[in-house]
């Protein structure tokens, strides 16, 4: 059988934002001046948009054009040993959250990334037993049988190779661990697709098999 | 079928197996190839190379010519494609075997890049991609130009990037096509391992 969805709970978000600047638990350095002016982030905020998040949205948006690119976005978000996004996982945010394909997220996409990078940040810590900051070899493993994928320990291996980091061998940070999941996600709904009856295996051609990835996972 | 990335004499498919590279000249010997002077030149004891070395090595080389160095993240993604032990490094056979695949995609890419400006537009990607024999669906161009430019340019190294990945995905599948019709059962497991290692 296929593993369940594997979406993080929808939980609220609970306390700062994950992946907070490191200079505290807010936006950077507070109320910014320019092109807002001296406007509180109280005001203006659109419909629907956390405050919070909206006074973040503008320190992010460096040149300040309402949208927030994938070099913006890697500003704003950072792992817990303080490392940035890495781009992959960014790109990866963006086209989530990215509704008419511009190349980057407006104010509400922003605000809906925020939220639901929270929920896996909470999915992650889950998994982060020994609350190292990262996840391991055995913690990956764990967090994929209970999310229902059926993965040999070559695969988690040679994932961690394909996605971790050089420099952190053996180990996952949060950016990292998402992009593993959000992939996997991916994969197993284009499966899916080509799989209606659940069988566990697909007859593909191969331009099949190429528009099924690219469409998905590039 | 013809397998892309070679212009398709009609029925046979797999030769050669790289997007347009000549043939390439049979390298006479390791020590006296030229190619071993730029992988020696960064390579440490141990006879191969890492994304690091391997980026130092193209640079050194000057196969991006007048365009900008590749990028680390596609070095690492070059090394993959031909990484067959899994080491997350290339040996000096792979890496000869890289470089006349680099020089045919080279080739191609001058030959769209009209303004010699050292990147393409997307209608120049497509067309690219489509001499080079992928025959893909308007989704899969579309995404894969999106994937691959930005500002709707798509450079030298993206453009090295994007044929690395489609032909990674295209070896994956081709080696699961036993019978060469262009079809593959996937499992699901097995699928999933193939393109997350990608």
């Amino acid at each position: 059988g296929f593993p369940g969805a594997g979406q993080a709970p929808g939980a609220p978000p609970a306390g700062p934002y994950p992946g907070a600047p490191p200079y505290g638990g807010g936006p950077y350095g507070g109320p910014q001046p320019g092109p807002y002016g001296g406007a509180a982030p109280g005001g203006n905020v659109p419909p629907g948009v956390d405050p919070e998040a909206f006074s973040w949205f503008q320190a992010v948006d460096a040149d300040h054009s309402g949208y927030i690119s994938v070099k913006e976005l890697k500003q704003a978000l950072v792992n817990s040993n303080w490392s940035t996004f890495n781009d992959e996982t960014c790109l990866l945010m963006i086209n989530m959250f990215d509704k008419n394909r511009s190349g980057h997220i407006d104010v509400y996409g922003f605000s809906a990334l925020l939220r639901f990078i929270q929920q896996w940040k909470n999915v992650f810590q889950q998994y982060d037993r020994d609350h190292s900051g990262s996840i391991s070899f055995n913690e990956l493993q764990q967090a994929f049988s209970q999310m229902g994928y059926n993965l040999s320990p070559q695969f988690s291996q040679l994932l961690l190779a394909r996605y971790g980091q050089q420099s952190c061998r053996g180990s996952l940070q949060l950016d990292r661990f998402l992009h593993i999941c959000l992939q996997l996600q991916s994969s197993t709904e284009a499966f899916c697709e080509k799989d209606p009856a659940r069988a566990g295996s697909a007859r593909l051609s191969y331009e099949d098999f190429l528009t099924m990835v690219v469409t998905r996972m590039l | 079928m013809a397998f892309p990335g070679q212009p398709a004499p009609g029925g046979g498919f797999y030769q050669g197996g790289y997007g347009g590279a000549p043939g390439g000249p049979a390298f006479p010997g390791q020590a006296q190839d030229p190619l071993y002077g730029y992988f020696a030149a960064v390579g440490g004891q141990d006879g191969q190379i890492d994304a690091d070395e391997l980026q130092r090595c193209l640079t050194q080389s000057g196969i991006a010519g007048a365009y900008k160095p590749f990028n680390l993240e596609t070095c690492r993604l070059m090394i993959s494609m031909l990484d067959r032990d899994m080491s997350g490094t290339l040996g000096f056979s792979e890496f000869q075997e890289l470089w006349a695949v680099l020089n045919g995609w080279k080739q191609h890419f001058v030959s769209f890049d009209s303004d010699g400006s050292g990147s393409v537009d997307r209608q120049e990607l497509e067309k690219a991609l489509l001499s080079m024999g992928f025959r893909l669906s308007p989704q899969a161009v579309s995404a894969i130009t999106r994937r691959f430019s930005s500002q709707g340019k798509i450079t030298f190294d993206d453009y090295i990037a994007c044929c690395v990945k489609l032909r990674a995905l295209t070896e994956c599948f081709r080696r699961r096509d036993t019978s060469q019709q262009g079809f593959v059962n996937f499992q699901y497991d097995d699928f999933i391992q193939c393109v997350m290692s990608i």
